[in-house]
């Protein structure tokens, strides 16, 4: 019944599974651990290239986006398309606090975190008070992602406008280093990784599921749908946020395009509509995925765009809920019928 | 001219009537009773087009029409009028019953003989349908159903919502269209009323036909009189 | 620039806007399809006049040829595109429409943009500027809005008199009541798609004797279609044009004063106050 209600409101397009939130704490350390592991080997092949290894920094970073996102979409079904925004609000938050204002580098991170985390929060409160459906709230959102960049572009003296922001705070120190870089990413990546399965397993990612699948039994089950979906909003944003502040200090420049809709936002929804929206793992199988895909295609400019635009056909047609649940459900199936 | 065998509806896999038979002859007024739930208009949905329905069969004069859509059942002569109207509400009553024509252009001759029956569509041809009182959007839902000259008029309770007097006009009406000619299936839950108007009748009881006879033997059937008639 | 160039100026704007969502508008409320490669639509339309033309076929067989290419575009989406998007219903279907059309939308884009970086069509109108209330307009501009002010009301006409118009309307009123009176709402969409096509490609053309548009206009032109189709209200028309009106002279007032970045704010902000306060815009049907 959940299910085909999720159905008939275009949810279960975009939800996932989470039938598999892990039972024991041991059954969610060691995966993210594994890969965290595996993915920390990645340096010693690449770390001469600094090419490379920008890449595989902005590949951590788009998947600590794309768990931020996972938490606000698929957790709670509150499509947020202003993911870029967000974490833009961490970058050039970051870098105005660092440069500009001189406060020292943690503080203004946490503060651009907060400043975020905080914009996330108030955008997914006024959508629940106003009863903003999926399609308004993804439309609002959207509005919001293209006023920060017109914001962004239209103050220059503040933020530099289309040439960007070069940062000095911390361009001494560790963060502006390759290797350092990639290992705090990935850190940070891992750490958001563990905050969101442990969510998912307490009565607080509970919550969340009754009211994705079903707004209004949720309510009746005495939910506060309004401050779930805000806590959501509240913690995917912070993430974000902080993401963005971290990948511009050890990028050491934000600018226009570094938080921009069509780099940030259309790139996390392919990845997790790929890996799996909902899933725990999806954004690393997407973004891992992707990161490599793009690599490959990097020649082809602007052509990129066409196979990005075909796999979004191919996967919200046939694969709407991504591989990792679509692979669950079939070994699922398998299992039962020997 | 209308039969329906082994029917089946519902919702989502869920069948809310079954095994559904009936007919209508032509030149009938036929009823079907039973209470809220009982799965009329389901049953009526499905038969007309709106709905899918998931078994049996419904010919109509002859051909097999078993989910048509209901634009094309329109064209064939069987006018459905739902229990929720659907009336287009921004557009003026003139526009609406235009439009009850379509294809066709609207036929100066229908267009009077339903203005006849509802003057007082005449006097608000040029409101919008929103704004009208509730008896009137259901003489507007019938006149724009008539306007199509349809064989057979199907109607889904079309006195939910009127007072007895209005009720008792809009039955008159139908009197009326029956003596020229229009074939009738009414299901109602005002049942009295259904009785005294129409020929025969079916019972929907719990998503099945429980009972079927002429509306006099059904007005004299104890468990009819007792269930819709309020005779203990 | 004075005042009165100013709103003269957003008066023109306004108009292609309001013809812009008025296709998209009629689309989402007729069919409840979010098509997120409109601009595109508008923008391959231009191209294929502009290839037209570049091969010497005279200017008015090429824009006519722009059109017809539009509306095949639209007609060309009702059968591809949007087969699977009609099987379902509700929000489940624009969530839907809006995923696929942007895909269509990247598709297009990547492959215009990188083959055609530098092209755009533009329609010189020979000819002095022309004076308005004082100001001077440049002759495209005043051609231009004729055009779509004949389009308007020829569009308005069509809706209101005739036969096949208000059956359309009647689809947007009620798709149910539509189908009760014998019309078919998947052709009277397949319509609306082709006719939608065809607006775009006129404001495609219109915009192009003022300045030029090359392919990576498409994106720009959907978000424009979209923030006035909010505030105008989902399928109608005559909120189209409204909100179109208004929007284009505080577009053109607003970048006089703080310029272009922060009047799209605006504009933004604009659709997003509607949505918050008045989902249904100016005119629209109230759910």
């Amino acid at each position: 019944m959940t299910e085909r209600f999720a159905e008939a409101t275009g949810t279960s397009l975009v939800g996932g599974t989470e039938e598999h939130a892990a039972r024991s704490l041991l059954a969610l350390f060691l995966p993210v651990l594994a890969a965290g592991a595996a993915l920390a080997l990645v340096p010693i092949w690449i770390s001469d290239s600094r090419v490379l290894m920008a890449v595989a920094i902005l590949g951590l970073a788009l998947a600590s986006y794309a768990i931020g996102f996972n938490l606000i979409f698929g957790s709670t079904g509150q499509l947020f398309l202003c993911v870029g925004a967000l974490a833009g609000i961490g970058g050039y938050g970051a870098a105005i606090f660092a440069d500009t204002v001189g406060l020292p580098i943690v503080v203004s991170v946490l503060l651009a975190t907060l400043a975020s985390s905080l914009t996330g929060g108030l955008l997914s409160w006024v959508a629940v008070r106003r009863s903003l459906g999926v399609i308004f709230t993804g439309i609002v959102t959207l509005i919001f992602a293209l006023s920060f960049q017109n914001l962004v572009l239209g103050l220059g003296d503040l933020t530099g406008g289309e040439s960007g922001f070069l940062i000095e705070s911390g361009s001494e120190s560790f963060i502006s280093q390759r290797v350092p870089a990639y290992y705090l990413m990935l850190g940070l990546g891992l750490v958001f990784l563990l905050v969101h399965g442990l969510l998912r397993r307490s009565h607080i990612g509970w919550a969340f599921r009754a009211l994705r699948d079903d707004e209004v039994a949720a309510e009746l089950s005495g939910v506060d749908v309004t401050r779930y979906r805000v806590y959501a909003a509240l913690v995917g944003s912070a993430m974000l946020g902080m993401t963005g502040a971290l990948y511009g200090l050890a990028q050491g420049r934000v600018s226009p395009t570094t938080y921009g809709f069509a780099e940030v936002d259309v790139t996390v929804l392919v990845m997790l509509a790929f890996g799996g929206i909902g899933s725990l793992f999806g954004p690393i199988l997407g973004a891992a995925t992707f990161t490599v895909i793009n690599e490959f295609l990097v020649d082809f400019g602007h052509l990129r765009l066409v196979p990005y635009g075909a796999l979004i056909i191919v996967l919200f047609l046939w694969i709407p809920r991504g591989v990792i649940p679509t692979v669950g459900d079939y070994l699922k199936r398998r299992r039962r019928s020997p | 001219m209308l039969d329906v065998q082994d029917l089946a509806a519902g919702y989502q896999g869920n069948d809310v009537v079954h095994d559904i038979s009936f007919h209508v002859d032509e030149g009938e007024a036929v009823m079907i009773i039973g209470s809220n739930g009982a799965g009329k208009t389901t049953l009526f949905r499905a038969m007309c087009g709106l709905s899918q329905l998931s078994a049996g069969v419904v010919m109509f004069d002859g051909d097999e029409v078993t989910g048509e859509p209901a634009q094309r059942l329109v064209r064939r002569g069987l006018g459905f009028v739902p229990a929720e109207r659907h009336l287009f509400p921004r557009m003026t009553v003139q526009d609406n019953l235009s439009l009850g024509a379509y294809p066709k252009r609207p036929d100066p001759e229908t267009s009077s003989v339903v203005f006849d029956l509802f003057p007082r569509l005449s006097e608000r041809r040029n409101q919008h349908a929103g704004t009208l009182s509730g008896g009137e959007q259901q003489m507007l839902a019938v006149g724009r159903a008539l306007m199509s000259r349809p064989r057979l008029l199907v109607l889904d309770e079309p006195t939910t919502g009127l007072a007895p007097k209005l009720a008792h006009e809009a039955y008159e009406a139908l009197a009326v269209l029956r003596r020229q000619g229009l074939t009738l299936l009414v299901a109602e839950q005002q049942v009295p009323l259904a009785m005294a108007f129409t020929d025969r009748g079916y019972v929907l009881e719990n998503g099945v036909i429980s009972l079927e006879g002429t509306s006099k033997e059904l007005a004299a059937d104890p468990r009819v009189r007792s269930a819709y008639l309020g005779v203990t | 620039m004075t005042a009165t160039a100013i709103v003269l100026d957003g008066i023109v704007l306004g108009l292609r806007f309001g013809l812009l969502a008025a296709g998209l508008t009629l689309v989402y409320g007729l069919g409840g399809v979010l098509n997120l490669a409109y601009g595109q639509m508008a923008v391959i339309s231009a191209m294929v006049t502009l290839f037209s033309i570049d091969a010497g076929v005279p200017i008015l067989a090429a824009v006519a040829i722009g059109l017809l290419a539009g509306g095949l575009l639209g007609l060309i989406f009702d059968l591809t595109i949007l087969r699977p998007i009609y099987r379902r219903q509700g929000e489940a279907r624009v969530l839907l429409s809006l995923l696929l059309t942007l895909g269509v939308a990247f598709i297009v884009d990547g492959f215009l943009t990188w083959r055609y970086p530098f092209e755009g069509l533009r329609l010189q109108i020979g000819g002095g500027p022309i004076d308005v209330l004082g100001v001077p307009m440049p002759r495209g501009s005043i051609v231009g809005a004729i055009v779509i002010l004949v389009i308007f009301g020829l569009l308005l006409a069509f809706l209101r008199a005739t036969s096949l118009g208000r059956a359309v309307r009647s689809v947007i009123e009620d798709e149910e009541g539509a189908r009760l009176v014998g019309v078919d709402p998947s052709l009277m969409l397949r319509i609306i798609l082709v006719l939608s096509g065809v607006l775009a490609a006129i404001v495609a053309m219109t915009q192009s004797m003022l300045r030029p548009v090359n392919v990576t206009a498409g994106f720009e032109i959907t978000v424009l279609a979209l923030i006035v189709t909010v505030v105008g209200g989902l399928g109608s028309v005559t909120g189209a044009f409204l909100a179109g009106l208004i929007l284009g002279v505080i577009s053109t007032v607003a970048t006089s004063q703080i310029g272009t970045f922060l009047s799209l704010i605006i504009l933004l902000v604009a659709a997003a106050i509607t949505i918050l306060i008045r989902p249904s815009g100016l005119l629209g049907v109230k759910e």
